[in-house]
């Protein structure tokens, strides 16, 4: 964002960029993972994953386009995001997240929400988490999609969650 | 020559791109790859930066603005290992290696460097472990300095140490990995990698069996009945018991395999007793070399007869007794050495 601004003081431009980027950081990557996710099967290809990163922000999460193929290279080192090369055409890189990597980003993504709604206050800013639809773990904060009926247990930290979903109306007795 | 431009500009930055580029990434077929995903993903952003929907100059220049700059690239590529004391994480057990390695070659250099100075210059005692001592006290700090320095710039460049492996030993490695996971076998939390089984069940039976017959031998004593110093049939019947239980204990630890690494530690604590135990032993019969039995046949009588070991040879039963004692002592080295070793398979 800073970058975008001209003929700011350099000293603070300097300081404001550095900050910027290191909170950027963490957050691009699961960002990328979270567009990743949603194409699931279909896959997506590394230009797309950049527009639909700027578009879905709004033009506020901005990372140098070249730095995308680096951190997707990471993800499919470390497993979380597969790729396969089209067969035919251009033959571009589609990417896949990869089970591990649902697993990871719902973990990730239930601690990012829970993280962005308890330190809202700070800001001044309201968070709403969609409580309905998603249900976050008491003991480790992973994301539980309520849409799936069978979930007697947090999937990754095994933490048994089925009493406090029944106590909320989400399960039958 | 607009379009010849912007092939040159194109072409330029990807040179640049590749030229900033980790060596281990360089190394690899992956980084032709990469290039060509950056070459891609910056002519699209081009054609979609340029009104017209074909590429311009101008629309290229902004699209490298988007792209980034090579280093920036590099450094994203770099960012590879866990910090971890400026060496990652993942480059810190070969940090180690390599350092172990090293250390004991300068040693042994220096050991062997001894021994020349002392066959062709004949020094005092002063001079060969001052000569010994400041030498391999150079070397190491010489040696630590130098390979701590490559360490962190590796570090610094992303390398992993399957980066200096080739693609069939990476290889191997996985099929290896299939196959632990498979059987169930401990990994390395450290590195994650397969641990080799810290035993040969059979050798252990095989030695702990050799050891139990022996023992077995020196309780019931079947031969030489009679001929033996009283005293000393106490003492090796001392040793038989001893030399019985750790053979058992090693048929135990042959029979539990590769499994339950606390019940090998235990034994192993058990068995150091057992070794200290034998030492008082030895230094008794060290002491006491008139016992030793030293058999002769008297072709006359036609018979053993036990006329122990000459007073003269005292003096070089008693160094061998104690080079003997202070073996059996060292032997327990082992087995700290296979207490520590197995603490990494829990």
């Amino acid at each position: 964002m800073i970058k975008r601004v001209k003929g700011f003081d350099p000293e603070f431009m300097d300081y404001a960029s550095k900050f910027e980027s290191e909170i950027n950081r963490g957050i691009s990557t699961l960002c990328i993972l979270s567009i990743i996710n949603q194409y699931d099967d279909e896959g997506i290809h590394g230009y797309q994953i950049s527009k639909d990163l700027q578009e879905k922000t709004n033009e506020i999460l901005i990372i140098e386009e070249g730095t995308l193929y680096p951190i997707l290279r990471k993800l499919e080192e470390d497993g979380i995001i597969k790729a396969e090369r089209e067969k035919t055409g251009r033959r571009r890189k589609f990417y896949f997240i990869t089970e591990k990597g649902k697993k990871v980003f719902n973990f990730l993504s239930g601690f990012f929400s829970k993280l962005t709604e308890a330190i809202a206050p700070l800001f001044d800013v309201n968070v709403k988490l969609k409580r309905d639809q998603y249900f976050y773990c008491p003991n480790c904060a992973n994301k539980i999609d309520l849409s799936n009926n069978d979930i007697n247990f947090c999937d990754v930290c095994g933490h048994k969650i089925d009493p406090e979903l029944k106590s909320r109306g989400f399960l039958n007795e | 020559m607009n379009n010849m431009e912007i092939e040159n500009t194109i072409k330029e930055y990807l040179k640049e791109v590749k030229k900033a580029l980790p060596e281990w990434l360089k190394e690899k077929k992956e980084h032709k790859e990469i290039l060509v995903d950056l070459e891609d993903h910056l002519r699209e952003k081009a054609r979609e930066l340029s009104n017209t929907g074909e590429i311009t100059l101008k629309s290229t220049y902004e699209a490298i603005e988007h792209m980034g700059t090579p280093k920036a690239i590099a450094k994203e590529y770099k960012r590879r290992g866990t910090p971890y004391v400026y060496i990652t994480k993942e480059m810190w057990p070969l940090y180690l290696r390599v350092l172990t390695v090293v250390f004991a070659v300068v040693i042994i250099l220096n050991v062997v460097a001894m021994f020349i100075n002392i066959i062709f210059e004949n020094p005092s005692i002063e001079q060969i472990f001052g000569n010994l001592i400041s030498g391999i006290q150079l070397g190491i700090l010489i040696s630590f300095a130098v390979i701590s320095i490559i360490f962190v710039l590796l570090s610094m460049e992303g390398y992993f140490p399957e980066d200096f492996k080739s693609k069939k030993e990476l290889e191997k490695e996985k099929v290896l990995m299939r196959k632990v996971q498979e059987e169930g076998y401990p990994i390395s939390k450290k590195t994650g990698k397969p641990l080799k089984p810290f035993i040969k069940p059979l050798e252990e039976i095989i030695g702990g069996g050799i050891g139990l017959i022996a023992g077995v031998f020196f309780i019931t004593q079947p031969i030489f009945v009679g001929l033996l110093d009283p005293l000393f049939s106490i003492l090796i019947r001392i040793f038989g018991i001893l030399l019985t239980i750790e053979g058992s204990l090693d048929i135990s630890r042959g029979i539990i395999g590769n499994y339950k690494p606390s019940t090998h530690q235990i034994i192993h604590g058990i068995k150091i007793i057992l070794k200290f135990a034998g030492i008082p032993l030895i230094i008794f019969l060290a002491l006491n070399p008139q016992i030793f039995p030293w058999f002769y046949y008297n072709e006359g009588l036609g018979l053993w007869v036990n006329v122990g070991i000459s007073v003269e040879f005292y003096e070089l039963f008693r160094n061998v007794m104690i080079a003997v004692a202070v073996i059996a002592g060292l032997t327990s080295i082992e087995d700290i050495y296979r207490i520590i070793k197995i603490q990494n398979y829990k």
